[in-house]
Order: structure tokens, then sequence, then C-alpha cells
């Protein structure tokens, strides 16, 4: 049976279909998994720096900057933030780049639009939060005077995520704002956000994507 | 499934964190809050295989908001150790809990309805094989 450039029904849909501008499928798995191990990694290095906080580890390693990473991890600020969170920064770090794991790695390859609400919540845990982390760690360097080598390190990682995962989301953000357009109806956007199939939505869908090469 | 498979390791890890982090005898609730939690977290993972009961994971985002809310607001800061564990576990809980039992394939409601009954699919997804 030939392959439907429509996500619905399912069974005869073309799952790998390319979204233009991009020459890919963004929730292939080869644009997925570099995702998930990335934020593995940064959930390792941000535990670790966790466990220096929780003083599971006594010392935190630093090859540039020295002991100003434990200034930078028992600041006033990380310890304003384990007043208000009541667990450390670093570990609610660790737990959102576990997240941008976990979120990256659930749902088919054509999530995007079966199941936009995952990708858009996918997106918020990789976007802003990793935008607001890796300005703080900056503000961090630029206003306490201190920098943490592997602060920085995670933050990259966040820059690099956000480049990475951006269009998953806008193809998502797109379906959403072509249902809209082509029903008026908010309602509309809503069923296409929590992924239910409806004609107007997978006509969008269809007029959004080509065969992959 | 691999969600359900990691709440069912997260809610075994409740059960056993009060004696990893040896909550101490007047922190009844603690103990309680830690037993009972991951006693439905684990439960509600399982039923979530049966397909009668398969929403059921998402009553574990209420088992979740439960944990943080009590690990937080439970004692004063600094929080101890367990109550830590709560507010770390419920976190990753609320993550794991709003992912679909059969994740990696597209939703029930986008295949052909005519064709095969629901448990059929169902079954196919188990499988984890790919689409024709």
């Amino acid at each position: 049976m030939s392959q439907s450039l429509r996500g619905f029904p399912a069974d005869s849909a073309d799952l790998s279909v390319v979204i233009p501008p991009w020459k890919h499928n963004p929730s292939a798995w080869s644009q997925r998994i570099p995702i998930c191990i990335l934020a593995l990694v940064a959930t390792v290095i941000a535990a670790y720096m966790a466990m220096y906080q929780w003083r599971i580890v006594d010392d935190v390693w630093d090859p540039v900057f020295g002991e100003q990473s434990r200034k930078v991890l028992d600041s006033d600020v990380a310890k304003q933030m384990y007043g208000w969170f009541g667990i450390h920064d670093a570990a609610l770090g660790a737990l959102a780049y576990l997240g941008d794991a976990i979120f990256g790695l659930a749902g088919s390859t054509r999530r995007w639009q079966y199941r936009p609400w995952l990708v858009i919540l996918f997106g918020i845990d990789v976007i802003p939060l990793g935008l607001v982390s890796a300005i703080l760690v900056v503000a961090q360097g630029t206003i306490v005077g201190y920098w943490c080598f592997l602060c920085l390190v995670t933050a990259a990682i966040s820059l690099a995520l956000v480049y990475m995962a951006i269009d998953e989301v806008y193809a998502s953000l797109k379906l959403l704002y072509l249902v809209g357009k082509r029903t008026g109806s908010a309602k509309a956007v809503w069923l296409a956000f929590i992924g239910r199939p409806f004609e107007s939505a997978d006509q969008a869908a269809a007029d959004m994507v080509r065969r992959a090469a | 499934m691999w969600a359900r498979d990691v709440e069912v390791m997260l809610g075994v890890w409740l059960i056993i964190s009060p004696f990893v982090f040896v909550h101490s005898d007047e922190a009844t609730l603690l103990w309680a809050s830690d037993f009972a939690a991951g006693g439905l977290v684990a439960t509600f993972a399982a039923l979530s295989y049966w397909r009668p009961t398969r929403h059921a994971h998402l009553l574990t985002l209420l088992v979740a908001l439960w944990l943080v809310a009590f690990g937080r607001f439970g004692a004063a800061s600094p929080l101890p150790p367990g109550m830590q564990n709560e507010i770390v576990i419920g976190l990753l809980l609320m993550m794991f809990a709003i992912i679909p039992n059969y994740a990696t394939q597209p939703p029930d409601v986008w295949f052909d309805q005519s064709d095969q009954t629901l448990s059929m699919r169902a079954h196919r997804a188990s499988l984890g094989g790919n689409r024709p």
C-alpha cells in the first residue's frame, strides 16, 4: 500500500515526511536520539554538582576556574534557591535535563502531528528553561564574579539543545497555527493540540509536509 | 510501556526509601507517605497494562503532587534527606506519568477504526513492531 502524506489513518500514513524549510523529518529518531544523549550528559553533570551541594562528594572538579566552582555552588543565590525549593538548584537542573530526555524519547516519528502537546511540553522544557538557565549561569559569572566550568558546560549544552529541538517545536506550532487559520476555531486548535484526528487539521498537516527524498 | 516500567521501579524505590534514608522513628507520616505512595504508584503502573484500566497511570500525577507538596511543606527547611527524596521522586513521577502507554506508536485514535478492534491494535502495539 502506498503511503499517504496524511496522518490519518496511521495504518497507511508516511511517518517520515519532511517539513520545509528543513530537508528532514523533525520527529525522526536521528533528530531526537542525539538530543536525548546530550540531555543525559547534562543530567549526569548537573547530578554531580547536586551531589557536591548535598556533600555526597567533598569537592567539585574544575580544571579552569579552580575553587570558584565551589563558591558558585555554595553562593547565597544557591542557598536562597535551596530554601525556596527544598532541594538544590543543581538537582532541579538535573531533573529538567532528564525531562528533556524523557519527553524527547516519547512519541512516534510523526509525533509533531500526533501528539503536539508532547512536543510543546518538550519544547517548554528545552527552550525557555534552557535559555533561562544559560542566562543565569552567565549572570552568575558577570555579576557575582565567580565562574564554574561545569555550569558553563551545561549552559552550552542547553543552548545546543535549543538549536536541536527548535525544528520540531516549530512544526507543532505551525500546525496549530494553520489549524487556527483554517478553522477560525479555538476548540479546533485545542483538539489538534491534544492530538485528536479531524479532517481540517489533517489537511493542514498534509499541506505543510513533503515526501522524504 | 517503558514509562510504566520506570514508575514501578520508582515505586519500589519509595518503598525502600525509609531504610535507605534511615527515617527517624518519630517521622511516622514520612514512613507512611513513602510506603503508601510507592505502593500506589507501582499499582497504578501495573493496572495500566490491563486495557480497561489503561489510564490508571494518570492517577500517579495525584500521588506525585502529594509527594512534592508533603516533601516541601511537611517539615521546616533545611529539609531532611527523606523529604527531599520525596520532592525529587515526585517531580520525576510527574514527568513519567504523562507519557502514554504505547508512546512510540501513533495514538489509537489515529488508526483506522473500521478494520480492527481496539484490543487487536493494543496487542500489535505491545509487540512494538513498525507499522507496515
